[in-house]
Parts: structure tokens; C-alpha cells; sequence
């Protein structure tokens, strides 16, 4: 066989698992919103379920179930849970570490900052504090990127000065709450637990709709900055259009984590899990973006049943990623260090 | 208003995360104790709206002090929501909740899907005229709580001005439901309450040279209420009761002035009504507790006297609950020393 | 460096006595003022009778200006001091009892000895502080010294906010469940020094005094670690006992201190550079500094919390998150990370 023919076989051998992984997800994430509109204090058979999201049977109560408490939840976790996971899989590409995920730096940070101050300041419906969550995010993100930059940005000074940009913002998150009258804090409060199904629907729709556009959009970018660094002669007389590419999946991925926090507030670790996740189960063909936010739509679903299904107590569904995923954290930590990749 | 102040500093204070209850799924049969009259139905809500229905409605969901209001006059409701666990919600203490499904037990957060499977035909809370909602579907609820409020119309005595007002308004309700209000037990609670309040009256009035404050010690802050927003406050200051405002009320948040711990001896009452709706019946204990802890606590000599009663802030919604606490707080006026905040 | 720091002695023993007196006028200004107006002379009065003598102004300048102050000095030395020991030991200048997780897990073990232990005294949770700045401390350097390079600055970091992360979804997990305690528990949500009064003060303040003591000591050790493990032992240093023996100090410190007042971060990490930039690497000019410099800070912090918000007041850990992380900032972005 020829190295040609070797070289050919890797590739298609790479690209039928790939395709077999991201199907398997779909099937998953599917599954996992099948099953959120399944389970609840109320028992619903299959059959009532279909018929009511396709709206061939008319039942009112099964409908109100369905149609609006059900499916709400689980487009929100859905939605929510792939713009986290395309979110952070961009940024850990792209600044290439696994740290690198905009949960763990800065930039949710900066969304609740912005929301909060919203909601504490002016008293902002909830659409303004949509959009003011997108405007702290879009800060935190050019903050951390100037402070971190120097001739380039470094993996690990990236991570740490966003870990302290983070920490400022919550400092304020802090210091906004003291200030808050009650009745403000408690609303603020609420919206810093983060749990998906809390956001009303206008909301869920402005992310349901950007995510259809922002996705394919974020895979078509990542598939020329691909080919752009690939082609190393021609590459070279490129760079210019490198970086455009790259600023481009870096806009798209700080859109998609501060629409996902303006609905759900911010939720821990999702962002940084998904892409290491979906790279694990597609082996040596890693990187798709939308794998990652497959997992991340199924991390999500299914952090959320636990939340309020599994556990004897509700737990807000933040909590819950939050225990899953430090121990997921610390695990990467020790393995890379031992791996002696570590900073 | 009051009640869920200072339950609302607490969330806000705490970032305390909602519990909700999930329990099993066993369905509530409809269980309306009274004979419900059929046929139209209306009641004209504490927003001033009228709510007519072609049927009167008999599986009903209400908040907690709605349904120990409603339960007073022998109507049940299929499901009860709390604002906080049914353990220490002094509106649900002592109430036989068997057969009652609870949909909440935190502020916030409602399980709808449970409430819709109860099929209730009507939802009932106080309203409440500052924040122009009902009881759980106010401003920072979750979205799917507010959706409640879509299964079935939602009626409610006002919270406002008095606590009378407040009962009053439940009767009609109830009597609308088809309650016998003129039952021998229900009518005693009243007869009795009716008995209670001249009393209170005779001897509040007679009391002029006592100064009363109504205060929330919490924590390293007293909160000293603004009777204007507390209705059993303005109650006790209609029946002669000479209870004083704060002179400067927290701009921001009418409802109290705050007192640092350093400040805490800015007034000097001769009787303290202590907020004592997270342990009631205690206040004695309550108050030897925080001069323990407080230092500056028994700078007010009301308080290192124990000359304090128990403040029902915001959970009376029932004539016997209401004739328990004046009996209460009339002895403890008739016995006050009128000099000790000299 | 001997003759250098010898020949620079005098001044830094001068400028020592110049931040110690600092201390006391930021502890006098803590002392006189707060949200009630208190004449000089009857503050004054209390203070150098010690008697209340029945008056407010007296009890409150004395039952709860004094022990506020005085929480303030020993917290704010023992934070101080133990950033610096642990900079020192682990030769890391991004080292610091908040960013390690020591402080989230004292606060972890402080709040489920509350809610599950029904331990309700200082005196109980203080140990149970210093038991879970002990775990946190093992698992972060364990973390962060895997690999061939041992725990690098950023390793450390990392593994710190790993950590942290853990205990503090934990700990939000507890408060959900624990409903019923909540009162207590959240005092350590945020580090404040409101609300402490005389038992906390005497619970912790002998773990505090002695914690500080030993940490003094440590400074020849520190200077020995410094040159590296093979130096060290040349003088005669048993390396791994004497890492031990300073994280037990580091342990009792910011263990202590945080089942006092709740996870204060970045005072560690600030003091000790400062203290370094002023001092030098001498360990036994950076720990008194470092000694002197931390009460400053956290009493400068309270008082400015408590005048900005009147008539509430901005805890101090907020308002040392806010100013500290800049500061964490522009230790990753201008400091020399691979030098101490």
C-alpha cells in the first residue's frame, strides 16, 4: 500500500468516526430533551408528548404541560447548553489550552456583572438585561484580551488574568448586592444561580434563533481558518486573513456565551468541559465545534434532570455542574501536570 | 409588605438557592370540606377587578396565609404554596395538611406542572397593592412560577391597610365559595375576636403614656418598622394604640430605618413588638438571646427591662389567629411600665 | 546579601517602626469613627479607663469598636504573614491563601461543622477551619507538584482556583439544603469583620498570636529555602520538615482567620510583594513587614467599607476582591514569575 493510499485510509477512517460520534450526540442530546419532556411531577406517556409538540392532539392540560412548561425548559437547556459548549471549544482552540474556557476566565463574569448592575441600577426588564449581559461580556472579553496581551497572548497569562479580571467582576457582583435594596438583590440573586428555564420567552427565542445562525456560521469560520493554516506557504501571505478569521470565531464565541448567560445566568463549567469531552470521543479527528456543542446540549440536559429530578432537593442547575465539573477540573490539572504540560 | 422583607434580606443576604418541594405525585382528590353551591360564581378581587366563573370553583390552590384563611372557614384547598419550608411557616403551623399537595416551599419558585395536574379552578393569594401582584407571581419570580397564574383566574384580599380588612376579605371569599360562615365554631372565632379588639381598644387608649415601637433585631442591624406599610401596625394604632414611626425611614426602602448596632439606642419605646415571625411565641428568649449576642442590644431599656411583646408581622390572616395575638399583646400593654424608655 | 541587608538595617528597622505606628493610627481611626458619632473625649475616656461606665458611647467603643479593631490587627497580620510564608516555601509569588483554595476550605469544613455538627462556638469551628485549610492546602500542592518542574506559579494558581471551585459549589450546595442554618453559615460567604465581638476575638486570637509567633520564626528557614533544596540542606536545613513544619503555620494562620471573619482573598498575595519590593529578599525583614503591612491594609479596607456605604457598609472582602484582583493582575502581567 502506498503511503497515499495509508494516508487516505486514516482520513476516511477518522471521518466515518467522526460522523458516527457526532450522530451518537445528536441521538444523545435528543434522547436527553425527549426525556425532559417526559419526566416531571406530572406523568405523560410518549404518545401525549408528541402529540402536543406537534400539536396533532389537543388536550389543553397536556398541552400547558408540554407546550408551556416542558418544552421552554428543555429548548433553554438545549440551547443554552450548545452555545456553552461551541463557546468554549472556541476558545480553547483557538487559544489552545484547555483552561481557556470563558466560564473559567472572565467573560461570564462580565455578563453577570452587567446584568446585575442592570438590574440593581436601573431596574432593567429583562430583555435590557439580556443585552447589557452581552455588553459586559463583550468588555470582559476586550479587558482581558488588552491586559493580556504581549507581543501575542500566552495560553497561561491569558487564563490567569482572566481568573483576575473574573474575580474583580465579582468583587463588584458583591459590592452592587450590598447596595441593592432587598427586593432588587433578591431578583439579582435569582438571576446569578443559574438555572436554565427561568428565562421568559422572548429571551428563549432571540437565543433559539442566533444560535442558528451563529453556529453554522462559527463551523464555516473554523473550516477556512482551518484551511488558511494548513496551506503554510500561502498561509503566510494570508495573515492578515488568519487573524480576521480568528477575531471572527472569538466575536462568535463571546456572543454565544453571553446570549447562553443572559438566558440561564451563568453556569458553571459546561463551557469547560464540553470541548475536551467531544475531543476525547472523536480521538485523532478533534476540534468540531459542533460535537462540543452537542456534548454541551447533553451536559445540560442532563445536569438539569438531576437538578430537579434525581436529587432529593431541587438544586439550581448550576450547583450541580458545579460539583460535577471541579473535580473534572482538578482531574485535567493532575494529568496534565503529570503529563508535564502543565504551566 | 413587611413579611417578605426581611424573608427577602435573608435570600438576598444569603444567596440561599430555592427548595422545592418533590415530593410524590399522588393526586389530590378535590377536597372542598364545604357544600359548594353550583352555578355561577364571582368575586371581586383585592385589585378591584371582578372575577366571574360559570361554575363555583371547588379544587382551589392557594398561598400559605390564603389557605390557613380559607382552612379557618372550613374550605380546603387540593395544593398550598409557601414561600418558605411548611416546617417554620408560622400561616401553616398546626393545620391538618393531609391530602394537600405542596407546590412550593421558597419564595420564587412554584411547581406548576404539579399545579396543573391538580386541575385547579381557581387560584387564590394576596394581592398586593404596592408591587400590584398577587402572592407568587410578583417581580423576580421565575418565569415558569408566574405561569400559575395562566391555569385558573387568581383572587386574593388585599394586603394593605389592616389585617381586619384582610380576614374580612377572606369571609367573603369564603362565603362566596360556599362556606357556612354563621357555622357555631366559625362565628365564636369571630364573636371572640370582636370581644378581644374592644378590649384591646379599652385598654390601648387608656395606656397614653406608653411609647411602643414595632422592631426586627437581625443579625448586627435593628430594623425598626414603618407602621404606614404594615397593617396590623396601623390596626393596633386605629384601636388607640400609640405606636410611633421611625423618623427617618431608609430612603430607598420605606418600610424600616435600619440601625447599626451602634445606633440601636435611637429610640427608647417603654414597649417593643418584636418581630417574631420565625419563632413564634418566643420572645422572650429571643430577646435575652440577642442582648447575648448584641452588645448594645440592652441599650434600649425596654429591652434589657423585657418589656417586649410578640409582633405577628405579616402572617395573621384569620380572626382566631388575630384574637390569639391581641389578647397577647393586650395584657402585655395592660402590664407595661410606661416609664422604663424614660 | 549579609553586609547589604546589614548596612540597610537601620532603615528598615526604622521604616518597621514607622508602619507599626501606622497600625496604630489606622486602629485609633478604626476606633473613633463608625455610623455613630461618638465624642473624642468619651471614646478616649473608655478607652484608657476600660469601663463602659454605662454609657453608649462607652460600650459601643468598647464592646464592639475594640473588638472589631482588634480582629482586624491579628487577621490582617496572620493573612499577611501567611501569604508570605507560603510565597516563601513554595518559592511562588502567585502563592496566597485565598487563590490556593485554603480559604474556601476553611470555610467549606467551617460551614458543615454548623450545619451537620451542630457546633455553634467559635471555639469549636476555629478547629474544623484550620482542619479544612489543612485539606485544601494538601490536595492544591499535591496538584500543583506533579510533574518534573515541581509547582510552578502557574500550576499552583491554577490548581488554587481549581479547588476553590469545588469547595465553593459545595458549600453553595450545603446552603441550598441547609436552609435552617443559614444565618450562621453565611457570615462566611463573604469575609467581613462586622458583627464579631468579644468571643469571636478571644476563640481565635490564641491560634492567631501563636500562628503569628511561628511564622516569625520562620524567616531564617524561608531565606534557607530560598537558595534552592540543595543550599538549604547544605545549611543544615531538614527540607521536608521544615515545608511542613511552615504549611502547619500557614495552616493555623489563614484556618483561624477565616473561621473568623469568612474567605478574605488577595491580602496574602499583595502584602508580601510589597513587603518584598520594599525589603528585599531578606525573609527576616519580609515577615515583621509583612506583619506590620497586613493590618494596614485590612484595617484601611474596613474603615473605607464602612464610610462608602453609609449608613450599610461594603465588607471587606468585597472591597479587597475588587482592589486585590487588579493587583493579582498585574503580578501575572509586569512580575517576573520564574524569580523568587
Amino acid at each position: 500500500m502506498t503511503t497515499l493510499d495509508q494516508l487516505r485510509d486514516v482520513r476516511r477512517s477518522r471521518r466515518v468516526r467522526a460522523t458516527a460520534v457526532t450522530l451518537s450526540l445528536t441521538g444523545l442530546a435528543l434522547g436527553l430533551f425527549v426525556v425532559t419532556l417526559l419526566v416531571g411531577s406530572f406523568r405523560l406517556s410518549l404518545g401525549e408528548v408528541f402529540g402536543s409538540v406537534t400539536h396533532l392532539v389537543d388536550d389543553p392540560a397536556v398541552d400547558f404541560i408540554v407546550r408551556d412548561l416542558r418544552l421552554p425548559v428543555a429548548v433553554s437547556a438545549l440551547c443554552v447548553g450548545a452555545a456553552l459548549g461551541a463557546s468554549g471549544t472556541i476558545f480553547q482552540q483557538l487559544l489552545r489550552n484547555p483552561l481557556a474556557s470563558p466560564d473559567f476566565v472572565g467573560v461570564s463574569a462580565g455578563a453577570s456583572v452587567a446584568a446585575v448592575a442592570g438590574i440593581v441600577l436601573w431596574g432593567t426588564t429583562s430583555l435590557v438585561t439580556c443585552f447589557l449581559a452581552l455588553g459586559g461580556a463583550i468588555v470582559g472579553s476586550l479587558l482581558m484580551y488588552v491586559l493580556a496581551w504581549r507581543d501575542g497572548i500566552s495560553g497561561y497569562r491569558f487564563i490567569l488574568i482572566g481568573i483576575g479580571v473574573a474575580a474583580t467582576f465579582e468583587g463588584i457582583t458583591g459590592y452592587l448586592l450590598t447596595r441593592a435594596t432587598v427586593f432588587d438583590a433578591r431578583e439579582a440573586i435569582h438571576w446569578l444561580t443559574g438555572t436554565v428555564g427561568r428565562a421568559d420567552d422572548a429571551q428563549q427565542y432571540a437565543l433559539a434563533a442566533s444560535l442558528v445562525v451563529l453556529l453554522p456560521l462559527a463551523v464555516l469560520l473554523q473550516r477556512q481558518l482551518r484551511l488558511l493554516e494548513l496551506g503554510d506557504d500561502t498561509a503566510r501571505g494570508l495573515g492578515g486573513r488568519t487573524e480576521l478569521a480568528k477575531v471572527g470565531l472569538i466575536s462568535l464565541a463571546v456572543l454565544l456565551i453571553a446570549l447562553a448567560t443572559a438566558v440561564a445566568g451563568p453556569i458553571a463549567f459546561v463551557a469547560l468541559v464540553a470541548g475536551p469531552l467531544a475531543q476525547r470521543l472523536l480521538g485523532p479527528a478533534a476540534g468540531g465545534i459542533l460535537p462540543a456543542a452537542l456534548v454541551g446540549a447533553a451536559l445540560l440536559l442532563g445536569a438539569d434532570l438531576v437538578a430537579t429530578q434525581l436529587l432529593p432537593v431541587a438544586l439550581p442547575t448550576g450547583v450541580v455542574t458545579g460539583a460535577l465539573g471541579a473535580p473534572y477540573l482538578v482531574w485535567l490539572l493532575a494529568t496534565a501536570n503529570r503529563e508535564g504540560q502543565g504551566g | 409588605m413587611t413579611s417578605r422583607i426581611r424573608s427577602a434580606a435573608l435570600v438576598a443576604a444569603s444567596l440561599a438557592l430555592p427548595l422545592s418541594a418533590c415530593g410524590g405525585s399522588s393526586e389530590a382528590e378535590p377536597a372542598s370540606g364545604a357544600d359548594a353551591p353550583s352555578g355561577p360564581w364571582s368575586f371581586t378581587d383585592g385589585s378591584g377587578e371582578e372575577v366571574t366563573l360559570d361554575e363555583t370553583p371547588t379544587r382551589i390552590i392557594a398561598h400559605a396565609g390564603a389557605a390557613r384563611a380559607l382552612m379557618s372557614f372550613g374550605i380546603e384547598p387540593v395544593a398550598i404554596y409557601a414561600d418558605e419550608s411548611v416546617d417554620s411557616d408560622p400561616n401553616l403551623r398546626d393545620l391538618d395538611l393531609d391530602g394537600i399537595e405542596i407546590i412550593g416551599e421558597e419564595w420564587g419558585k412554584i411547581d406548576v406542572e404539579k399545579a396543573a395536574s391538580l386541575r385547579p379552578d381557581l387560584i387564590v393569594a394576596d394581592w398586593w397593592p404596592a408591587e400590584e401582584a398577587h402572592s407568587g407571581v410578583e417581580n423576580g419570580v421565575e418565569a415558569t412560577s408566574k405561569k400559575i397564574a395562566e391555569l385558573a383566574p387568581m383572587v386574593g384580599a388585599t394586603q394593605g391597610e389592616s389585617i381586619l380588612a384582610l380576614a374580612e376579605g377572606y369571609e367573603d371569599l369564603a362565603k362566596s365559595l360556599g362556606a357556612d360562615v354563621d357555622d357555631a365554631e366559625i362565628a365564636a372565632d369571630k364573636e371572640r375576636f370582636e370581644e378581644v379588639r374592644a378590649e384591646f381598644e379599652e385598654v390601648a387608649t387608656s395606656r397614653d403614656d406608653l411609647s411602643v415601637y414595632a422592631m426586627s433585631p437581625y443579625e448586627d442591624k435593628v430594623y425598626v418598622a414603618n407602621p404606614e406599610f404594615a397593617p396590623e401596625l396601623l390596626d393596633f394604632i386605629a384601636w388607640g394604640l400609640d405606636l410611633k414611626a421611625p423618623e427617618t425611614p431608609d430612603p430607598d426602602f420605606p418600610y424600616w430605618e435600619t440601625l447599626s448596632m451602634e445606633n440601636a439606642d435611637k429610640y427608647q419605646p417603654d414597649l417593643i413588638l418584636w418581630d417574631d415571625r420565625d419563632d413564634l411565641d418566643n420572645v422572650a428568649e429571643l430577646n435575652a438571646d440577642y442582648g447575648e449576642q448584641q452588645p448594645t442590644w440592652f441599650s434600649i431599656k425596654a429591652a434589657e427591662a423585657g418589656a417586649v411583646a410578640s409582633w405577628p408581622a405579616f402572617w395573621l390572616h384569620t380572626y382566631g389567629d388575630y384574637a390569639d395575638q391581641l389578647e397577647q399583646l393586650t395584657e402585655a400593654i395592660r402590664d407595661a411600665d410606661g416609664t422604663v424608655g424614660d | 546579601m549579609g553586609t547589604e541587608s546589614r548596612r540597610r538595617a537601620p532603615l528598615l528597622a526604622a521604616g518597621l517602626v514607622a508602619l507599626l505606628a501606622l497600625v496604630v493610627a489606622l486602629a485609633f481611626v478604626s476606633l473613633t469613627q463608625g455610623s455613630r458619632d461618638i465624642a473624642f473625649a468619651d471614646a478616649m475616656r473608655a478607652l484608657l479607663t476600660l469601663q463602659a461606665g454605662d454609657t453608649m458611647d462607652g460600650t459601643v467603643t468598647l464592646e464592639l469598636r475594640v473588638p472589631r479593631t482588634i480582629l482586624g490587627i491579628l487577621v490582617g497580620a496572620a493573612l499577611g504573614l501567611a501569604g508570605a510564608v507560603l510565597q516563601g516555601v513554595t518559592r511562588n509569588p502567585l502563592a496566597d491563601p485565598g487563590i490556593m483554595g485554603i480559604n474556601a476550605g476553611a470555610a467549606l469544613f467551617v460551614v458543615v461543622a454548623i450545619a451537620w455538627l451542630g457546633i455553634t462556638h467559635v471555639q469549636g469551628y476555629v478547629w474544623f477551619g484550620m482542619a479544612g485549610a489543612l485539606v485544601a492546602t494538601v490536595i492544591v500542592y499535591t496538584i500543583a507538584s506533579m510533574g518534573r518542574e515541581g509547582a510552578t506559579p502557574v500550576k499552583l494558581a491554577l490548581a488554587g482556583v481549581a479547588v476553590t471551585a469545588g469547595f465553593a459549589s459545595v458549600t453553595s450546595a450545603v446552603m441550598v439544603t441547609r436552609t435552617d442554618v443559614l444565618d450562621q453559615i453565611r457570615f462566611w460567604q463573604v469575609g467581613s469583620l462586622a458583627g464579631r465581638y468579644e468571643p469571636v476575638v478571644l476563640g481565635v486570637a490564641p491560634f492567631l498570636l501563636l500562628g503569628t509567633v511561628a511564622a516569625l520564626a520562620c524567616g531564617r528557614t524561608l531565606n534557607g529555602l530560598a537558595l534552592g533544596e540543595d543550599t538549604a540542606r547544605g545549611l543544615g536545613i531538614d527540607v521536608r520538615r521544615a515545608r511542613w513544619a511552615t504549611f502547619a503555620v500557614v495552616t493555623v494562620l489563614a484556618g483561624a482567620a477565616t473561621a473568623a471573619c469568612g474567605p478574605i482573598v488577595f491580602v496574602g498575595l499583595v502584602i508580601p510583594h510589597v513587603a518584598r519590593f520594599v525589603c528585599g529578599p531578606d525573609y527576616r525583614w519580609i515577615l515583621p513587614y509583612s506583619l506590620a503591612l497586613g493590618p494596614v491594609v485590612l484595617l484601611l479596607a474596613d474603615v473605607v467599607g464602612r464610610l462608602v456605604a453609609r449608613p450599610g457598609e461594603v465588607q471587606v472582602g468585597v472591597l479587597l476582591c475588587v482592589l486585590g484582583a487588579p493587583a493579582f493582575i498585574a503580578v501575572v502581567r509586569w512580575g517576573r514569575l520564574a524569580e523568587l
